[in-house]
């Protein structure tokens, strides 16, 4: 069931692709093949890395580590964080920029088009960067870095991490905002099918490039504790931030049910957040301090021995493109309770999930099931959970395919200044098009002056780290690693 | 002794001057373009047309003299504590490695760094301005910690060689400091 699984997700990937693509001529195995041997300077850009930590922060990290392993050069463009300014080396030669930019909100730098201009067209000069990769719709930098990298014409590709609405005044700003600066990128990867659909929609793309390539988890961080004894009670689990997007107040509704029914049910929340208040409310009232225990924010490293404590893991997610916490859960070997929303049906096959509606009722009748399924004693060991899902998702395979979309996007032409005028201007409606196209032009002359003032030829190369004769990796040979 | 051309990190020429005493005694000069007589005259003619405007506007001379005094005596400043002729670097194997800067009205000003203080020289990366570029540092031991690095003197930061000057000036000094290395173990 596993292997078929995946099969037919790789199956309905590669059939998208083919589909996608057999009318650019492009992504077909020859084509591929021609580009196989080749080797990518690759330019990741986000205002999200460490030491802020999150999703979009480890897959960065992860994803160049797999690439790096791959031969190829990466290297990372981001804010200083703090003290942490200038430039850094992190494991196997990645090469981390933090820029002196100004942080406006959330961690996110503001975006006038132009004044971090001068600096990334220096680092993609020196780096002799051929392909710049920008994550998280949510980073202003990124966004930035795309509108350069396409007026100095290198291939651009962005990764999308988040679901948004359509109703609200600023999923509607920002949307437009999506549209005016996918319109011309070259390849666009989303991290689920349903994120795929809402990319598309939001920034009216054309499908055909848009790939989905999904997250992953380093399955050695996660694995079911050994030395786990037995107990005659049964714990459930919720970690997640404490915010209404992941559907805190369903979970006050359910404990004070569950709890009644059950007399031997405990739970465990991990995370913080402005809707924890809830929580101490319900255990307040219900008198139920010695069964609903509050871990507060957990460190990355901590998350596994809280899960591990637990016997169901449950989601109440409101929207998610993809949850990873649901597959860090499973390669715990905790069942999985979850909602059925956004990307979350695709993650795992049904075996190792109960889906059930966004609603308490539901939910409870969820979890219920899988306490009935644990008494019943008919479930696989943690372990052999583990040995089940450890494979759906690797870093590797990850690298694998964003190399396939890397490969793809290198035989592609960037649209000249005229096309990407007139895609502005078609694309984004003639007032935030031209708006936008005046911008264009402004950074074109800007790019002639800073030529004229530095020339490409004056900038230093810089020394590679990684890649084909990086300094690097022609020092300390890159390991073997065991990682899956 | 030889003379060498390389480019700083806008473009202009600048001359490396390598003088070899003994195997292990090295000097390194760096002579920066001189002031160009262009960039005087721009630099009056906008201060004096500037004055001129304030001038015509207010009708008071002593907005004239106040802009004759005020350029000779930025002149003056300027030639005596912004611009720099000449940075030299002498590698002494057994003492320690001195840095003199030249500035054009011949004012010098020197600094030394004893051996032992000092735990290598390497050259590193940062973002200066709008870029960002390579320097020679020298990188100076915690007394209290050996293991640690207690500060960094960036080398040559008015000359602002390129990588290829620095990589010379980076062996010949790892030369040096190598033979200091071999000669402690012999010790």
């Amino acid at each position: 069931m596993d292997s078929h699984h995946i099969q037919s997700m790789v199956d309905r990937s590669e059939e998208g692709h083919r589909t996608c693509f057999s009318t650019t001529t492009c992504f077909t195995d020859e084509c591929l093949h021609h580009a196989a041997n080749r080797t990518h300077s690759i330019c990741m850009v986000s205002d999200f890395f460490y030491p802020n930590m999150g999703g979009v922060e480890s897959h960065i990290y992860q994803l160049s580590q797999c690439l790096i392993e791959r031969g190829h050069k990466v290297i990372i463009v981001t804010h200083a964080y703090g003290d942490r300014k200038g430039i850094r080396y992190l494991t196997n030669g990645l090469k981390v920029y933090y820029l002196p930019l100004k942080v406006m909100y959330n961690q996110s730098t503001a975006t006038t088009l132009l004044h971090s201009f001068p600096l990334l067209r220096y680092i993609f000069v020196r780096e002799r960067v051929t392909i710049v990769h920008s994550h998280s719709s949510f980073s202003a930098m990124a966004h930035d870095a795309l509108f350069h990298a396409k007026t100095l014409r290198l291939h651009t590709v962005f990764t999308d991490h988040s679901l948004f609405g359509f109703a609200d005044v600023s999923s509607v700003l920002t949307n437009k905002l999506l549209t005016v600066s996918l319109c011309d990128t070259t390849h666009i990867i989303c991290v689920s099918y349903t994120s795929k659909e809402n990319t598309v929609l939001r920034a009216a793309l054309d499908p055909k490039i848009v790939s989905v390539i999904p997250n992953a988890v380093d399955p050695t961080d996660f694995t079911p504790d050994p030395h786990r004894a037995k107990e005659n009670k049964i714990t459930i689990v919720v970690v997640s931030r404490l915010v209404y997007r992941k559907g805190i107040d369903l979970l006050g509704g359910i404990i004070p049910e569950m709890c009644q029914k059950y007399p031997d049910l405990h739970f465990i929340i991990g995370g913080e957040g402005p809707k924890r208040i809830i929580i101490e409310e319900v255990r307040e009232r219900y008198q139920l301090h010695d069964r609903v225990q509050l871990k507060g924010a957990l460190e990355h490293q901590e998350v596994r021995d809280v899960l591990v404590q637990g016997d169901i893991f449950l989601n109440m997610s409101l929207t998610e493109a993809f949850c990873m916490a649901i597959v860090e859960a499973a390669s715990c070997g905790l069942q999985v309770v979850s909602t059925r929303v956004g990307g979350i049906p695709e993650v795992l096959p049904e075996d190792y999930i109960i889906l059930c509606e966004p609603s308490v009722k539901s939910l409870c009748g969820g979890l219920e099931k899988a306490i009935k399924n644990m008494k019943s004693g008919k479930l696989p060991s943690p372990d052999a959970i583990h040995r089940a899902v450890r494979p759906f998702y690797t870093w590797r395979d990850v690298a694998e395919r964003s190399e396939k979309v890397y490969d793809w996007v290198s035989l592609q032409t960037v649209l000249p200044m005229n096309k990407r005028l007139d895609r502005l201007i078609t694309h984004c409606g003639v007032v935030t098009g031209c708006i936008f196209a005046f911008f264009v032009v402004v950074s074109y002359i800007f790019l002639m002056f800073l030529r004229w003032t530095t020339p490409d030829s004056v900038i230093d190369i810089a020394v590679n780290a990684t890649g084909p004769g990086g300094a690097w990796s022609r020092q300390y040979p890159p390991k073997k690693r065991l990682k899956n | 002794m030889e003379d060498r051309t390389f480019s700083d990190i806008e473009g202009g020429k600048i001359i490396v001057q390598e003088r070899l005493f003994s195997k292990t005694c090295k000097e390194f000069n760096i002579i920066c373009p001189k002031m160009s007589v262009r960039s005087v005259v721009t630099a009056t003619f906008t201060a004096w047309v500037a004055a001129y405007a304030m001038y015509a506007y207010t009708e008071n001379n002593m907005v004239l003299s106040a802009t004759t005094v005020s350029t000779i005596i930025g002149l003056l400043f300027y030639l005596h504590f912004v611009k720099i002729d000449q940075e030299s670097l002498l590698l002494i194997g057994s003492l320690g490695i001195q840095m003199t800067l030249t500035y054009t009205s011949g004012k010098e000003s020197t600094e030394f760094i004893e051996m032992h203080k000092i735990k290598d020289v390497v050259i590193n990366e940062a973002i200066f301005m709008q870029k960002a570029i390579y320097y020679l540092c020298i990188l100076l031991e915690d007394p209290s910690e050996p293991k640690r690095i207690s500060s960094i003197v960036p080398l040559f930061q008015s000359a602002k060689p390129n990588l290829n000057c620095l990589v010379q000036v980076y062996n010949s000094c790892q030369e040096i400091l190598s033979e200091r290395k071999s000669f402690n173990l012999v010790d």
